[in-house]
């Protein structure tokens, strides 16, 4: 009898009290909003941007935050992730001087014929036409090459690159402004670029 | 705190394993002289294959990818008439070589058997960016402080291809003497190298290059030719004596000093060619079709400052420790491939053996192979000369004895005579005029000792005469050379006989006009800029210019110089050479504003420019001018000094290497927490491989706090501050990184 009285005791259905209950939908209430608060936290350290100024060419840009940028080359600007496994994610400002005679598709012959002379297995995949922000009429050109390692001393495999090249000619001069990733993570990582392009001035 | 654990361990680990591998108290860093030691084929393009058709090694000299290597390998002549260069590297020290890049020559001196070559593209074909190549690289030494028996390291590939870079220890035997360079032109070593391993580097103990071991295979149609043909180059399904065979030399036991590849290295830095008018060409005329020869071979037992023996002799005394090997030479070329044998007592000798190596004079004259401070054991020497595989010259000496007090002729030197009989001037390049005079030193002359004086220009004999000695025992003397019309200018040459033996000789040439007692050759030198060659004559000489002029002229006036007269153009820069250039005047007599255009690929380089102008090593003549601030910029990449960073990103649960990982290394101005993801807070950055491994392609200076990120998406960070090196450090240091997925 003491152990059917224990049993039924204890499949017996306590029930909470007032305070215990709402000490639960508390917790749970606050287990959600930290998972929010991290969700945002994580989304705005994900999306952070720096910006950047550069009076001289007259480019304002947001670019992500921890990549890495470089003024050194033969462009504005450059900012490539170097935590990006494989071929590091690049944005590139570049600027090339015109003629008023100069058309679009001159500056992108340029482009390609420099390219082909270092790039491997450089090919154009397509030429389009692109609205930047504020309605300014651009040229986009993807293209593909292969990616190799300069250190003649490793053993990298080749990465195949997807780039796209938003082209427009404003001011005398034409501005280049490259995304360029990894083939197979392109379109994931389009919206970086987008986002780039979104709050770029100039 | 825990990321810096983590790499704390792995330096402390490394150091340990590195420590245990290499515990052989070496200070060489072979590591980075293997690395920088590349495989060089020369090919040419049949059809849509590249035959190979020379082989050489090469060693890189630069960052952005200059190699050293010997001319007579990569320069298209008739036994290598390849067109293209193909550089290979071992990726593993054990491996062959594996064809990487394509490479130019930028500059090259056929004679000295240097090349100095430029990685242009890969191996594919495509263009390497300007700046983008970061090689290991080995920096030169002052091969004028090398030593004898000193310890010097040979690195090459000694096979045709298929052999890892390979290691010769040995040590400096001797030097060579020849009149292009000096008492220092060749370095021997008695260390057993491979002809194939030409073009190679040879170290000191601190790993800086001293020279480049050279030997010249002989032309294949002549005996002595050594050739391995290796490809089907004639498609008859065979490969065989009808195909194109690579040369490979014999042994190898000369050694072309690095100073001789200086001038080449900063000319190729500098990015500077130097442009001479074709109607004044300085290169030899076409190749001669006649065999080179040598003849009247005699010893002298010291040279001049003009390169002129002092006295002629028939035997050294015991102790001896200078000898030079005398001999008049023609119808040479570049190309030419010429040796000397020695034997001492009928037993070959190879210290004082020359290998075959390419010939460095001029088309005809007088030349020297010479040793200095080094002795002669006693013994009968028997010398041959080979030119292309043929005997072309003997001669023997004895050396041994005591000196015997025999009358001797020495220290000619040349000049106009003053009042009192001394000849003024600067010794061996006098004016026109009616005479030259000679002065000489007389020993043990006896009263009534037959002696003869001989006249010679341009090779014909022009005055003899025979006398009886009738002066003292010792002393000076002066002799003349007076013509009816005036002394036309050229090469003249004297000779002294004692009872019909030769007893001295020099040479010495008379051109330009005569200004008191010296000869004014070259005048107006100057420097100048000019929209073209053909309008600096009209343009006025400057001793400044502007930082980025793209091209200035060196410009000077000459007279009196006769067609053959070897003269030279040296060019430096902050007093260091970068183009020096000795050739037979080929142009007129006289002239006004010859032109040396100075073309600099980005533009002349800030700095302070010279011309000099010499005839017979006699400086007659230069000019100065200043680029920019008149000094050249400091380069920051030029020291290859320093440690070796390498290693591997492993994954700390399945220890396998993580690739795409970048390792960045800051400069020691910023820490981590300083960091701003700022390029030119950089020293390095480096990408992992496929198996996780990384290099770093700076070396790391001793002493200096660097700042360590290793990152990649998927893990954890690792970061550190205040990572530096020891002088106990081993080189290279391999690090091991464990990266915890996060």
């Amino acid at each position: 009898m003491a152990s059917r009285d224990l049993l039924g005791a204890a499949a017996r259905p306590e029930s909470l009290t007032f305070r215990q209950r709402w000490s639960h939908y508390i917790a749970v209430l606050y287990c959600l909003v930290a998972t929010l608060i991290g969700l945002n936290l994580r989304d705005a350290a994900l999306t952070a941007t720096i910006s950047y100024t550069n009076s001289q060419a007259g480019i304002r840009a947001q670019y992500p935050a921890n990549w890495l940028i470089d003024e050194s080359g033969n462009y504005v600007f450059r900012v490539r992730d170097l935590s990006r496994p494989g071929f590091k994610t690049t944005i590139q400002v570049a600027t090339r001087p015109v003629s008023p005679l100069t058309s679009t598709r001159n500056v992108l012959d340029a482009l390609n014929l420099s390219r082909a002379q270092t790039l491997a297995a450089y090919e154009v995949l397509s030429e389009e036409f692109y609205a930047l922000p504020d309605d300014v009429a651009a040229t986009a050109m993807t293209y593909t090459f292969v990616d190799t390692q300069d250190n003649p001393f490793l053993q990298s495999i080749p990465v195949v690159v997807q780039g796209l090249d938003i082209l427009t000619i404003r001011g005398g001069q034409a501005l280049v402004i490259t995304f360029l990733a990894d083939a197979s993570a392109f379109d994931r990582l389009r919206p970086v670029f987008d986002q780039f392009l979104d709050n770029l001035e100039f | 705190m825990r990321t810096a654990l983590y790499l704390a361990v792995g330096v402390v680990l490394a150091v340990i394993v590195s420590s245990a591998v290499e515990g052989q108290g070496q200070t060489i860093d072979l590591e980075r002289i293997r690395r920088a030691t590349v495989f060089i084929m020369q090919a040419r393009s049949v059809s849509s294959d590249l035959i190979v058709t020379c082989v050489g090694s090469g060693t890189i000299v630069s960052r952005d990818g200059l190699v050293l290597t010997s001319a007579h390998a990569t320069f298209p002549s008739r036994l290598c008439d390849g067109e293209t260069l193909i550089v290979a590297f071992s990726v593993r020290a054990d491996e062959p070589p594996i064809p990487k890049y394509r490479a130019e020559i930028v500059q090259a001196d056929i004679g000295l058997d240097l090349a100095l070559l430029r990685i242009t593209r890969q191996f594919d074909g495509r263009l390497v960016e300007p700046g983008s190549l970061a090689l290991p690289f080995v920096e030169l030494a002052d091969s004028n402080t090398v030593q004898l028996d000193q310890t010097i390291t040979v690195v090459g590939y000694p096979g045709i291809g298929h052999d890892p870079v390979d290691i010769r220890r040995g040590t400096v035997g001797g030097f060579v003497a020849e009149p292009r360079g000096g008492d220092r032109a060749w370095i021997k070593t008695l260390a057993e190298i491979p002809g194939t391993m030409s073009g190679g580097g040879a170290y000191n103990q601190d790993g800086q290059l001293i020279g480049v071991p050279t030997t010249a295979p002989i032309i294949s149609s002549l005996q002595g030719a050594a050739c391995i043909p290796v490809q089907d180059t004639n498609g008859d399904g065979l490969v065989n004596a009808s195909d194109v065979c690579i040369p490979v030399g014999g042994f190898i036991n000369s050694i072309r000093p690095s100073n001789f590849a200086r001038p080449l290295l900063r000319a190729a830095t500098l990015g500077i060619s130097v442009e001479l008018p074709l109607a004044l060409g300085t290169s030899f005329a076409s190749i001669p079709e006649r065999q080179p020869a040598f003849r009247r071979l005699f010893f002298a037992p010291s040279v001049n400052e003009a390169g002129m023996p002092t006295s002629v002799i028939r035997s050294l005394p015991a102790g001896a420790t200078s000898l030079y090997l005398f001999f008049d030479y023609e119808n040479m070329t570049p190309e030419t491939v010429y040796e000397l044998r020695v034997t001492v007592d009928g037993i070959p000798n190879r210290t004082f053996s020359l290998a075959p190596v390419r010939w460095s004079g001029g088309e005809r004259g007088l030349w020297y192979i010479g040793s200095v401070n080094q002795p002669w054991p006693n013994g009968v020497y028997d010398f041959t000369l080979f030119a292309n595989g043929v005997t072309s010259g003997t001669a023997r000496l004895l050396v041994g004895g005591a000196a015997e007090p025999a009358p001797t002729f020495s220290d000619i030197v040349f000049g106009l005579q003053d009042s009192r009989g001394t000849p003024l001037g600067n010794g061996f390049v006098l004016p026109t005029g009616d005479i030259a005079n000679a002065r000489f030193i007389y020993r043990n002359m006896q009263p009534g000792l037959p002696w003869t004086v001989i006249w010679y220009y341009e090779g014909i004999e022009v005055r003899r005469d025979e006398q009886v000695w009738t002066d003292g025992l010792s002393g000076a003397k002066t002799v003349g050379l007076a013509g009816e019309g005036g002394l036309f200018p050229g090469a003249y040459r004297l000779e002294l006989y004692i009872e019909n033996r030769l007893a001295a000789t020099s040479d010495f040439t008379i051109a330009g006009a005569q200004e008191g007692v010296f000869p004014r050759v070259f005048t107006n030198v100057r420097f100048a800029s000019a929209p073209t060659t053909a309008e600096t004559g009209r343009t006025a000489s400057a001793s400044a210019f502007p930082t980025g002029v793209r091209a200035i002229y060196g410009l000077f006036d000459w007279q009196q110089i006769r067609t053959g007269t070897l003269w030279t153009l040296r060019l430096s820069v902050d007093s260091n050479p970068f183009y020096e250039r000795t050739a037979p005047w080929s142009g007129q007599e006289s002239g006004a504003d010859f032109s040396v255009r100075l073309v600099g690929e980005m533009g002349i380089p800030d700095g302070t420019y010279r011309m000099e102008l010499l005839v017979n090593n006699v400086p007659l003549q230069l000019a100065q001018a200043q680029v920019g601030i008149g000094q050249l910029p400091i380069d920051r990449f030029a020291s290859a000094s320093g440690l070796q960073l390498r290693g591997q990103i492993l994954d700390a649960e399945t220890n396998r290497g993580i690739p795409g990982v970048s390792v960045i290394l800051l400069t020691a101005e910023y820490s981590v927490s300083d960091f701003e993801w700022r390029e030119d807070q950089l020293f390095a950055l480096a990408v992992t491989d496929r198996n996780g491994r990384f290099q770093i392609d700076r070396p790391l200076e001793l002493l200096v706090p660097y700042s360590v990120i290793v990152a990649t998406a998927g893990y954890l960070p690792v970061t550190a501050d205040g990572f530096r090196i020891g002088p106990e450090t081993p080189n290279p240091l391999d690090l091991t990184i464990y990266l915890t997925r996060g």
